[in-house]
């Protein structure tokens, strides 16, 4: 009897695979084998997805995607089976039926075990394999290669002409040689470790490595001539490739490098700038600037909360929270700059050490005052997604959530340098700064003048704050970490001097990244602030000191 | 209103009774805790949990018939002032004991204290070994109990290559310098740990790893190097940084597209408690190992959470954040030093702290809400291993336990390379 049922089973089978294309069938049986699985047990789950291995149906990735932060489920049916749900971003999925579904209710979260999780992201490199996105493609042709399985040979190679750009025809190149390093003959690896020498692989080193240790291992145990003759020679490409992917590698990390330096720059510039308004146009030491910093951060918190709370955060609007979060923490910072302005500081522009000291104590009121409505715990911004992942380019990665903040930091700098020499309002405020009573005497209203320039360098902390929040902390404490790289920038620029602060900060940033490549975060620190100390030793005034007649210059 | 009333009531009937009869009724307990500064965030929570365990005891009696009196003092996140609360509380107070510290740097300087008025403390973090002193019960996990079990799991799980990163103090320098040695007695070769090994003159390593100042925030050219020593596979990072640095961290690692299933991070600094300020997504399937998890399904567990909600809402004292609390490993070694000394006292029948450090020395047992726990003549505790993996909830789930593990601080210099 279950012969028979076996063999009618087949019968249906072959006819599926008659009557469907493949794919389809590939996905009908990703999809039954993943609802087995949940419904399962969880040990089980690994063996289980052995009969997955090079499906390739998109169902496995998202599946992926879903079951490792958690959101699979099962349902119990009325005759006390269960069906399969997941959910992908806002929408419930039926698992089996594909097909997108109200939230059924009565959900049971089904967790992954840990060995089923990593068997699977494996199993999604099929589907990455064949991703509309170039990197995923490049990531998951890289884990293909780099496992040197012998079955995935001829997947890269035959792939390799159908990739639609060099970029990615050099990446399954580069995959393909790696394979070759331990599955070719003699002739492929050999042409394997030149080529890879020749692009300089840096992710082939390992594996070189490895051959190399094994051809010495060879050249030992064998008698051989012809074997040795070998090992000899693939012992000496190997060192040859070495080194030259040792040169180029140390060439590529300069370059990178360089360019984690400009984002470090950038992200000083912005977090400096309001400083280089309040502290270095007008002459205000305004200690409390990284607590303006601070409450750009927390707005950006509160507003994810109300996108949260409104939205849900699986939806879509949600995602743009942080849109609006960036004017926001402009304008709160801006309000609270008025506000201290107004009480305390206009009283204070003739008496600088004093509003030293009174800047201060703001600080220390405005940290307590987070700390006691937010609480002394640092709390967690998200990143949206469309801010997640990175920015790939010949072997350079940035980050999205840093590498925003570079065109940011430009923008910033050029509207301020068009605000400052192109309009009205500009001329206002340089008058104002060069010399208070006279710019009142002829006429500007300059505390209004002063009133403004102090909120808009607190609004330019306050999106600072913004920013920071997508890769640093959110905290009472937030602020304190960035005050002094802020004065370090604007009395290296030059006080008053906003080009010289943009200067700084690039320099700052640069050699700071640059000297930790060398000799690392600690020393790093170390070493940039003796630089700074012996530079102000030569230039006492900054990269651009302002000329002038005035006494008390 | 009323508060005042009751304590005015209270000082009334103080005043009324002799002096005598209530300096016996009470006992002074000392809790000796950052409540201000970088410290605060993780202190705040032990400081809660003990007074918790203290009111705990006194409803149902005390210890040896007295009530405990929990003096609390700040240590305000300032080392040298740890040393003089710790001077005030054994002089001053005159506390039978003390619970408290968190950074080893502040245990170093209570020490002296400690062993020149013969004090008793009880310290509940885990920490990096290497030290014993007869006046101080080490609650906490030992290297042993946390980083080497911990490699042992990944090792097991078919990880070759170990990429080592930390804060620059003293825990993460001295666990990484051990584990350097650990991984080459298990045959891991050198170039196999990544992160960077210095050596002195003579060729004896003196640090290993790569390390980051305190609040690091730009980990950019760290997780580069991640990404490349883990390109061959089978590579995982033993992370030690230390508080909010860890934020910077992993956003930084998810950005760069590293994933848990690739190349696992096992942290032993981030517990519950702190993954309440973290993207806790960013951080699923990565690691965490440390001798009790809220997760834990035991009826003693449950109970003590719920204990510790009901505790948390009836409570009058100031500054006690009462919602979204979580409970962590570092709180619950806390909870268990408060019963494993007030066990040592009734044995000992005094709490004259020669014969209670005798009574906890011969091998004091209790069933705390991360199973049972016993002292051991080193002045450790022998306890539960547990590995998690990190939830998307903030959450671990324990995927490994390794029971009865024995608390041994001399671990450098033990594992002989292969």
């Amino acid at each position: 009897m279950q012969k028979l049922h076996q063999v009618t089973l087949t019968i249906l089978f072959l006819f599926s695979i008659v009557s469907v294309s493949s794919a389809d069938t590939a996905d009908k049986e990703a999809r039954t084998l993943l609802s087995k699985l949940i419904l399962g047990e969880k040990n089980k789950q690994e063996s289980a997805l052995d009969a997955l291995d090079g499906n390739g149906s998109k169902i496995i990735e998202t599946f992926y995607k879903v079951g490792r932060v958690g959101d699979v489920y099962k349902s119990a049916n009325n005759d006390g089976s269960f069906t399969v749900f997941y959910k992908d971003g806002e929408f419930y999925y039926n698992l089996l039926e594909g097909n997108q579904v109200e939230n059924p209710g009565n959900l049971e979260k089904v967790r992954l075990g840990r060995k089923a999780k990593k068997k699977l992201s494996k199993l999604a490199d099929f589907v990455y394999i064949y991703s509309p996105i170039d990197q995923e493609r490049i990531d998951a042709v890289y884990k293909f290669g780099g496992s040197q399985k012998p079955e995935f040979v001829e997947l890269i190679r035959t792939n390799i002409d159908k990739q639609p750009n060099e970029r990615l025809k050099q990446a399954f190149q580069e995959a393909l040689e790696i394979s070759l390093l331990k599955n070719g003959a003699h002739e492929e690896k050999m042409n394997a470790l030149s080529y890879l020498g020749d692009i300089g692989s840096s992710l082939s080193i390992d594996f070189i490595n490895t051959l190399k240790i094994d051809s010495e291992t060879l050249l030992n145990e064998t008698s051989e001539e012809a074997v040795k003759l070998e090992a000899t020679a693939l012992i000496e490409a190997s060192d040859e490739s070495l080194e030259k992917i040792e040169a180029a590698e140390k060439t590529k990390e300069l370059v990178q490098s360089v360019f984690f330096g400009v984002n470090r720059g950038s992200v000083l510039l912005l977090v400096s700038f309001g400083l280089a308004i309040t502290f270095g146009l007008m002459g205000v030491i305004n200690m409390a600037h990284g607590e303006f910093i601070a409450i750009g951060g927390y707005t950006t918190y509160v507003i994810q909360g109300w996108f949260a709370a409104a939205y849900g955060v699986d939806s879509a609007a949600y995602q743009w929270y942080f849109v609006a979060a960036v004017p926001a923490a402009f304008m709160v910072s801006a309000f609270f700059g008025i506000i201290m302005e107004r009480g305390v500081i206009q009283f204070l522009y003739s008496r600088p050490l004093e509003s030293l000291l009174a800047t201060w104590g703001i600080s220390m009121v405005l940290q307590q005052l987070i700390r006691l409505y937010f609480g002394a715990a640092n709390v967690a911004v998200a990143s949206p997604t469309w801010l997640e992942g990175n920015l790939n380019v010949g072997g350079y990665t940035m980050a999205y959530n840093r590498l925003a903040v570079v065109p940011v930091a430009i923008t910033v700098l050029l509207i301020t340098a068009l605000l400052m020499k192109k309009t009205n309002w500009g001329l206002h405020i340089r008058a104002t700064m060069q010399n208070r009573l006279m710019a009142s005497s002829i006429g500007i209203r300059s505390s209004r003048v002063n009133m403004m320039t102090f909120a808009f360098g607190s609004g330019l902390a306050g999106l600072a704050g913004a920013f920071l929040s997508q890769f640093d902390n959110v905290g009472p404490m937030m602020g304190q970490t960035y005050i002094v790289d802020s004065f370090m920038v604007v009395v290296v620029g030059g006080v008053g001097n906003l080009i010289g602060a943009a200067l700084s900060s690039l320099g700052i940033g640069v050699v700071g990244q640059l000297l930790e490549f060398f000799y690392g975060s600690v020393m790093g620190k170390v070493g940039i602030l003796f630089g700074i100390i012996l530079f102000l030793q030569v230039k006492p005034g900054g990269l651009f000191t302002s000329k002038s007649r005035s006494l008390e210059d | 209103m009323k508060n005042t009333f009751k304590a005015l009531f209270a000082a009334a009937t103080v005043a009324a009774t002799s002096t005598s009869v209530q300096a016996e009724e009470e006992v002074n307990v000392g809790v000796l805790h950052s409540l201000s500064g970088t410290m605060a965030i993780s202190e705040t929570s032990l400081r809660d949990v003990l007074l918790f365990a203290f009111d705990e005891i006194n409803a149902n009696g005390g210890v040896l018939g007295k009530k405990i009196n929990p003096v609390v003092v700040d240590g305000a996140s300032d080392w040298p002032l740890f040393a003089e609360k710790a001077e005030e509380l054994l002089t001053v107070q005159k506390t039978a004991v003390t619970f408290g510290c968190w950074t080893s740097v502040s245990r170093k300087s209570v020490l002296p204290v400690y062993e020149k008025n013969n004090g008793l403390l009880f310290y509940p973090v885990q920490y990096e070994g290497e030290e014993q002193s007869k006046n101080i019960f080490y609650t906490a996990e030992a290297v042993g109990q946390q980083a080497i079990p911990a490699v042992d799991f990944l090792l097991e799980e078919g990880v070759k290559k170990f990429y080592l990163i930390g804060t620059d103090y003293v825990y993460p320098q001295t666990t990484n310098l051990v584990l350097h040695e650990y991984l080459l007695s298990k045959g891991v070769p050198e170039e196999n740990i990544g992160g960077g090994i210095r050596k002195d003159s003579a060729g004896k390593v003196t640090s290993a790893g790569n390390y980051t100042p305190f609040g690091h925030s730009d980990f950019q050219q760290i997780v580069a190097d991640i990404k490349k020593f883990s390109a061959s596979g089978d590579a995982a990072v033993i992370n030690t940084i230390n508080g909010d640095a860890n934020v910077p961290f992993f956003k930084e690692f998810a950005a760069s597209g590293l994933k848990s299933e690739d190349c696992p991070v096992v942290s032993f600094s981030l517990s519950e408690d702190e993954f309440r300020s973290l993207p806790a997504k960013q951080l699923v399937g990565h690691l965490g190992c440390w001798t009790y998890f809220m997760s834990i399904d035991s009826p003693a567990n449950k109970k003590f959470k719920a204990d510790f909600q009901a505790w948390l809402k009836k409570t009058s004292v100031a500054g006690v954040v009462k919602d979204g609390r979580v409970t962590c490993s570092p709180m619950v070694l806390s909870y268990n030093g408060v019963y494993l000394w007030k066990k040592a006292v009734e044995k000992a029948g005094s709490f004259d702290v020669d014969k209670v450090r005798a009574a906890l020395q011969s091998g004091i047992s209790f069933d705390g809400p991360g199973g049972k726990v016993t002292s051991q003549k080193n002045h450790h505790v022998t306890k539960n291993v547990f590995i998690g993996e990190t939830l998307e909830n903030g959450q671990f789930e324990i995927i490994e336990t390794i029971p009865n593990v024995v608390g041994e601080p001399f671990l450098k210099g033990t594992f002989q390379k292969k």
